[in-house]
């Protein structure tokens, strides 16, 4: 039977002509939609209903006076842009070694490692930068909330920072990765891309939405 | 079935590498894009614009990125199971939990 798909050179036979792995690591990423759309609802319903601060965006309160929101979206944009650019240097990986160019898939696996330790370090930065300004999972609903959605999507990119640099690692060896060195580099590329696309929704829900202002009066009190 | 050395280089469907850095662009742009807007006033649009713009970008790295396009039908439908699931977890969450200041206790 003609393999269903477009882009690999073969498959083995089995029931739904997609390779297994292929198939078993997008039914996970089916599965970790509904983990993290679970995280993105707690943490759009917990964000407005911390009754002291820090808050995430800049609020006025009931005098008139100005404070400042946590989230730094410069900041933010800049790594979100290096995560972007990491799905860019994963997909030339992919191409590397799916016309049979190990050189050029090496280079941008690196690329890719790199890039994701780059924002992996941005995220480190704000976390150390929002508790100096007294924001930890203990402080009000909105850090907890916060902490645990970005805390686990940076997990998600630290594993998969590790499997890159164990895909790397291999294609060191005599053989390489093998003779379906495409199959496994795009296996590995599909998680780094869900991983990014969580990472647009969380840049859009967390940072760019903005927030509704905390009852200040309470503060007052 | 071939392909048991790189030395056989498969054919490769789908965007080339001058598309792929192409589309990577029009990604980068799309971010400068929302980011502008989330420091215009543009009132209430700027949500759904937001939201707009997310939706693009995810459907160009689901679609092209992951390849999805190019790939077998079955794993679009597969992975829009997950998404659909997980859209209604989320919506399902917020219509039943969502509050708002005057639910908080104290206030007021």
């Amino acid at each position: 039977m003609a393999a269903a798909t477009h882009d690999a050179p073969a498959h083995p036979p089995t029931n739904t002509g997609v390779d297994n792995r292929k198939l078993l690591m997008w039914g996970f990423l089916a599965s970790e939609c509904l983990f993290f759309g679970s995280l993105i609802a707690t943490y759009l319903i917990f964000r407005d209903e911390s009754i002291i601060g820090p808050f995430p965006h800049d609020w006025v309160d009931i005098n008139g006076t100005e404070h400042e929101g946590v989230l730094d979206i410069p900041l933010t944009s800049i790594s979100t842009f290096v995560l972007l650019m990491s799905s860019v240097t994963m997909v030339l990986a992919v191409y590397g070694a799916r016309i049979g160019r190990p050189q050029m898939m090496k280079v941008w696996l690196l690329a890719t490692a790199v890039l994701g330790l780059g924002f992996l370090g941005f995220q480190a930065y704000e976390f150390v930068a929002f508790v100096d300004e007294g924001l930890t999972l203990g402080t009000n609903q909105f850090g907890a909330s916060f902490f645990v959605l970005t805390g686990l999507h940076g997990t998600h990119v630290g594993v998969g920072v590790l499997v890159l640099l164990l895909t790397l690692l291999g294609s060191f060896r005599r053989n390489g990765l093998g003779p379906n060195a495409g199959d496994h580099v795009e296996i590995v590329g599909l998680y780094w891309h869900f991983v990014d696309i969580v990472w647009i929704i969380i840049f859009t829900v967390v940072y760019l939405i903005p927030s509704a202002p905390p009852p200040g009066v309470i503060e007052f009190f | 079935m071939s392909a048991d050395s790189e030395h056989v280089a498969p054919a490769h469907h789908g965007p080339t590498v001058r598309q792929y850095l192409l589309i990577g662009l029009v990604l980068a742009i799309i971010t400068v894009i929302e980011v502008w807007l989330s420091f215009s006033d543009i009132g209430a649009i700027l949500v759904p614009a937001l939201l707009i713009f997310s939706g693009i970008k995810f459907v160009i790295v689901v679609g092209w990125f992951m390849h999805l396009r190019y790939d077998s039908l079955f794993l679009t439908q597969l992975f829009v199971v997950g998404l659909v699931l997980g859209s209604g977890v989320l919506l399902s969450l917020i219509t039943l939990f969502w509050t708002d200041a005057s639910d908080i206790v104290g206030f007021n």
